[in-house]
């Protein structure tokens, strides 16, 4: 199926939970909100035309320099294996709080990428199995990947440099 | 083991838990796994990884898109050109830049030499781990033939960021494609001599067939790709399924086999190695003439000599140089097939000449929790032969 016979046929079957769709450069693209992911994701796997069976990646955004509302967003990628089609579905998150349901009921290989979304992003994934650090050291302060999260050199601690400074650099917005 | 009530130690379950790694020849790649362990069989094994965690994706949110190239390769240094190629792709989708015939030829002969050299080390390194001296050592002669023509044509030997957004940084050279038409001449009877060591050997068998075994519908679920999701029965293959860079335009097959143990991984990646070559060989048959990089200034540096005349090459020239490309609004994922499976950058511009977000979907990564759930490392009863 094209992009647009995805989203007509998404848009169709459930027509309460999709709140805006897509379709740049072609791909279905289709927004949704936390509590509906489950059952959108539901649907793309089980109705035998779309059939979904394949989760690629789950990966998150945050759009705090673009101030956007709400701030974050999680990415989930499908494709069908059969059918040869796939879909994005994107789903904003709140800053207070940012949550959102596991799909790895759905798609077993959601596990990693969604333990990296709270190494990464700090989202609480509910119905996670285990939510702790998955790639940053299990003490680590902060979630690297937020806008927020300064871009750190390490301290050097030898130097022949008298006036080298050893603190942070704390990193500007980079230079456009 | 758990201390008693009269403060001796007690063996409480027959299963001994060993740590494994984080360095350790057989990793190839640092990462921990905790095994368990009862005599010689492993009944479950969890990884641990982070220990290469270099911070690319971070990284790249502070670079212009043409640093961040350089930086593609170091992401999987057995292929560097596909990782080029899906960065590439995917900020040319963005832009909407038409990319040249000749230049997809290239990048195609690029990413399957690549392929063959990544599956070399794959199974003369796999061969090594599992007692096979020689074929490490053949696998590495023609290896060394591919990164000599890498060298050729970009100057490097493995990281070779010759894949450019906008086409391909040099033109092919005469030697590198003699050196490539020598290359497909004398590959097959290399495939052939792999195979006559290894495919019936009964070692070889005996500590392959039946090990590791993932069902089609398993596979799936734990989001396996490339050569690990065909030797589980899958006929997927990105080149195929959304073809790019011109791959509909070559024949070749797709390898499927029903196994799903390391047995059927290994015919899987042989057999893609000869598929690799015939692409190749058509594309060097059927190379078209013309540019080898989009003519569109706003992408690509204008030409050397036309500095010297043209107001508008050195303003362009200028304007690339210190600017970089500038990326209109949007977001976009474009997927390859690489030697390991899917790889794809996810890319976020906000109009700027520095990517907004940048997420690889990295095939090794999304394949690691297959171990630990499955821990299909020794999911069948196996223990050395003597």
């Amino acid at each position: 199926m094209t992009g647009e016979e995805i989203i007509e046929k998404v848009k169709a079957g459930l027509p309460d939970a999709i709140q805006d769709t897509a379709l740049p450069q072609g791909d279905a693209v289709i927004f949704v909100a936390p509590d509906c992911l489950q059952k959108v994701a539901a649907f793309l796997k089980d109705d035998p035309s779309l059939n979904f069976d394949y989760l690629s990646d789950v990966t998150g955004v945050d759009y705090l320099l673009e101030e956007r509302e709400p701030r974050f967003e999680a990415v989930y990628l499908l494709y069908s294996i059969d059918h040869s089609h796939s879909i994005r579905i994107r789903v904003g998150i709140e800053e207070e709080n940012p949550s959102v349901p596991t799909v790895s009921e759905l798609w077993k290989g959601a596990l990693y990428p969604e333990q990296e979304l709270f190494d990464m992003f700090g989202f609480h994934i509910e119905g996670h199995p285990k939510m702790e650090r998955l790639i940053m050291p299990k003490d680590w302060v902060g979630h690297p990947l937020r806008k927020d999260y300064p871009l750190t050199t390490e301290a050097v601690t030898f130097s022949y440099n008298r006036d080298f400074k050893s603190e942070l650099v704390k990193s500007k917005p980079p230079t456009r | 083991m758990s201390v008693t009530e009269q403060g001796l130690l007690e063996r409480d379950k027959d299963t001994m838990t060993l740590n494994m790694g984080p360095q350790h020849p057989s990793t190839h790649g640092v990462f921990r796994v905790i095994l368990e362990m009862d005599g010689e069989i492993v009944k479950t094994a969890e990884p641990e990884i982070g220990y290469l965690h270099t911070g690319i994706e971070k990284n790249c949110e502070n670079k212009r898109y043409i640093h961040v190239i350089p930086m593609t390769d170091r992401l999987d240094y057995l292929n560097p050109p596909g990782n080029n190629l899906a960065f590439c792709l995917t900020t040319e989708k963005l832009l909407g830049v038409e990319i040249p015939e000749r230049a997809q030829s290239l990048r195609v002969i690029m990413c399957e030499l690549a392929r063959i050299a990544s599956h070399l080390v794959w199974l003369g390194t796999h061969a090594l781990d599992i007692g096979a001296m020689t074929v490490f050592l053949y696998c590495w002669r023609e290896r060394e033939m591919v990164l000599d023509l890498n060298e050729e044509v970009s100057g490097v030997r493995m990281m070779t960021s010759y894949i450019r957004v906008g086409g391909v940084a040099k033109d092919a050279t005469r030697p590198w494609l003699d050196g490539i038409r020598d290359f497909i001449d004398y590959f097959p009877a290399k495939v052939d001599e792999y195979e006559l060591l290894l495919t019936n050997n009964p070692i070889w068998i005996d500590r392959t067939q039946g090990i590791g075994v993932l069902s089609r519908e398993e596979a799936i679920d734990w989001s396996l790709s490339g050569p690990a999701l065909r030797a589980s029965g899958v006929n997927w293959d990105i080149r195929k399924s959304h073809p790019y860079s011109g791959y509909e335009k070559y024949s070749f097959d797709v390898p499927v086999y029903q196994g799903g143990d390391i047995y059927d991984r290994y015919r899987v990646r042989i057999e893609e190695m000869r598929q690799s070559r015939e692409i190749v060989k058509q594309a060097i048959e059927k190379l078209p003439a013309g540019d080898y990089k989009t003519p569109d200034n706003k992408v690509s540096l204008p030409p050397r000599e036309t500095l010297d005349t043209s107001m508008e090459a050195l303003i362009h020239h200028f304007k690339l140089v210190s600017e970089g490309i500038s990326v209109p609004k949007g977001e976009a994922y474009v997927p390859i097939e690489g030697p390991r499976g899917e790889v794809g950058f996810y890319i976020v511009s906000d109009g700027t000449n520095i990517p907004y977000r940048v997420k690889l979907r990295a095939p090794s990564f999304m394949a690691i929790p297959g171990i630990w759930e499955l821990t299909y490392l020794a999911s069948q009863e196996y223990s050395c032969p003597t």
